[in-house]
């Protein structure tokens, strides 16, 4: 594994990727003297109600999903700066097999939405927890905590064996998933910068690292949330909501419909429950179907996953949990409603 | 990217941040109750990149040799991970749109992309309260279309209303609206009462307005999906609420 200092190769007096050329600083401030001289120009071209329903819905996508981007960034961060490797490996049971469904129930603990869990799940990875278990943790911990959960409970009041449902649904994902990894996963579908860590040298503070490894996955998975907004928000103007709630009705049809809804709509997993509680004219079937999708596979969490474990990773594990997160529902959906 | 730019865009999306939970501006995106974790969001980044600002200005002068030593594996480091280090330009997306587009909250057209009356979807269990007494009562949309549609005891009929909201037309049809939220307004969903009567004809499209006047009693029904008739009696523009959302 090479080994890498970002923070060495990238200080002011370092080597910047075009040396004695443009550097990126000078784009930026080219890139706001242009957008503050187009100002009017920009509002002008925005000023279309299509194009201000997207721009409202991009911000608001990534307004609400930032605070816990930096909640889960911190987490990792601390993971990273004192978490000592190898000791969450010996708390998790030896053998992987058993150690995934462990992970799973691990997510409970971790109260946010999709967007923290990325970032965690990598740096849990850099000290030694194995990839499935990892994985499992990434699928299970936004769907499966206590907020969610609460939040199910109160949109779905009238049909309170949702809740189990969903839990059970969710968790039923991440294990399989898991126990998936475990059996066909390839190690090299990570990309090695996902599993590199930042190279600090000897003696630096705990904090200096901790400050240092959040600030870099803030900033990298940040960038990758901002590009899932950006989808979300093109997809939620361009795809006739209407027309797929109204096809949405009939069993089948509806469990199509709502998956690959609750993929391009991107919602946060602590509002998903309320957007199907109100999509009252579908069964509850499909839309146990849309609350266990959500949280596992969306556009925002696939490109939060490309952008930290790799193109060749996210290409072939979201397709994998979108079937087997539809699968796990319709199951959890045969005992419980 | 270099370590200082993504540090002026950290400090930068954090500024944004901050500045939308202090102008108010937050409510056109988010609930009310996300405002401290927004304004903690971006304390967290700015403060990440002074420390490591900081930081670096004070190891400028110790990393000179090491960066030259250490300028091999840098570089081949460069070549491997170049595709992701482009990721964080897109942080000055958000900056840009909040400090100079600033996005207004949603309205009409967001109403119009679906058929839905979200606010009558959710049946009340334990019945509805009695109203208050008075001449005019002011009421949330959520609830006069809760009501009209599963209150069978006529609570409602020969009560002067007053409701606030927008205006919004599909196909001849004039309505005021507004929409729910239950955490961002990529989650809006429309709760709308049609208009009948005259005053709101020239009333522009997304003009908010308080809206007097009484129900056609047993308007909403499943062939109206739920959407309620109101005859105006009286209707005034008002500005732009600052929570233009109900939840």
């Amino acid at each position: 594994m090479t080994i890498t200092s970002e923070i060495r190769s990238s200080r002011p007096s370092g080597r910047g990727p075009l040396r004695g050329k443009v550097t990126s600083l000078e784009v930026l401030c080219l890139l706001l003297v242009l957008a503050l001289v187009l100002q009017d120009w920009l509002v002008g071209v925005l000023n279309v109600p299509q194009l201000r329903t997207a721009s409202t819905v991009f911000v608001a996508v990534c307004v609400q999903a930032m605070p816990f981007l930096v909640f889960g960034v911190l987490i990792s961060g601390a993971i990273a700066a004192f978490v000592p490797a190898g000791a969450l490996r010996r708390l998790l049971p030896n053998r992987t097999a058993l150690a995934v469904p462990v992970a799973g129930l691990a997510g409970v603990a971790l109260p946010g939405c999709e967007c923290a869990s990325v970032p965690v799940a990598r740096r849990l990875m850099q000290q030694g927890v194995p990839p499935a278990v990892a994985l499992s943790f990434l699928l299970a911990a936004p769907a499966v905590n206590p907020i969610v959960l609460v939040a199910t409970a109160v949109a779905f009041r009238d049909a309170p064996m949702m809740v189990p449902a969903r839990f059970v649904g969710s968790l039923l994902t991440a294990v399989v998933m898991g126990w998936l990894w475990t059996r066909f996963g390839k190690a090299e579908w990570i990309a090695e910068r996902a599993l590199r860590k930042l190279e600090e040298k000897e003696g630096t503070s705990r904090w200096l690292v901790f400050a240092e490894t959040a600030r870099h996955d803030l900033v990298e998975a940040g960038g990758f949330l901002v590009l899932g907004g950006v989808f979300a928000a093109a997809f939620n103007v361009l795809v006739p909501t209407a027309w797929l709630e109204a096809l949405g009705t009939q069993v089948v049809f509806g469990v199509i419909v709502m998956a690959l809804l609750a993929v391009i709509l991107a919602l946060c997993s602590e509002a998903d429950a309320f957007v199907a509680v109100s999509m009252s004219a579908l069964p509850l079937l499909p839309r146990l179907v849309f609350l266990v999708v959500g949280p596992a596979v969306d556009v925002k969490l696939f490109a939060l996953q490309a952008g930290t474990f790799g193109r060749r990773f996210a290409s072939r594990f979201a397709p994998a949990t979108f079937f087997v997160a539809i699968a796990s529902a319709l199951a959890a959906g045969a005992v419980f409603l | 990217m270099r370590r200082e730019t993504q540090n002026i865009l950290l400090i930068l999306l954090g500024g944004a941040l901050l500045k939308l939970s202090f102008t108010d501006m937050y409510l056109r995106y988010v609930k009310a109750g996300l405002q401290p974790l927004l304004i903690a969001a971006g304390a967290v980044m700015i403060l990440l990149a002074v420390i490591a600002i900081a930081r670096d200005l004070k190891g400028a002068k110790d990393t000179e040799d090491t960066a030259h030593a250490g300028g091999h594996a840098a570089d081949s480091h460069d070549a491997h991970g170049h595709k992701a280090s482009r990721s964080p330009w897109m942080l000055l997306l958000p900056v840009l749109a909040v400090f100079l587009i600033s996005p207004p909250a949603l309205g009409a057209d967001t109403v119009n992309r679906s058929d839905r009356n979200a606010a009558q979807e959710t049946k009340k269990g334990n019945g509805f309260a009695a109203l208050p007494a008075g001449d005019v009562l002011p009421m949330s949309l959520t609830e006069f279309v809760t009501r009209t549609a599963w209150d069978d005891s006529g609570s409602l009929d020969d009560r002067t209303v007053k409701l606030t909201g927008f205006v919004v037309r599909k196909n001849d049809a004039t309505y005021v609206a507004r929409l729910a939220i239950s955490c961002c307004a990529a989650d809006a969903s429309p709760i709308k009462v049609r208009m009948t009567g005259s005053g709101f004809e020239a009333m522009p499209t997304d003009q908010w307005v308080e809206v007097t006047g009484k129900v056609v009693p047993g308007s909403a029904t499943k062939d109206t999906a739920y959407v309620p008739t109101f005859t105006v009696s009286d209707i005034a523009p008002i500005a732009t609420p600052t929570d233009t959302y109900e939840s």
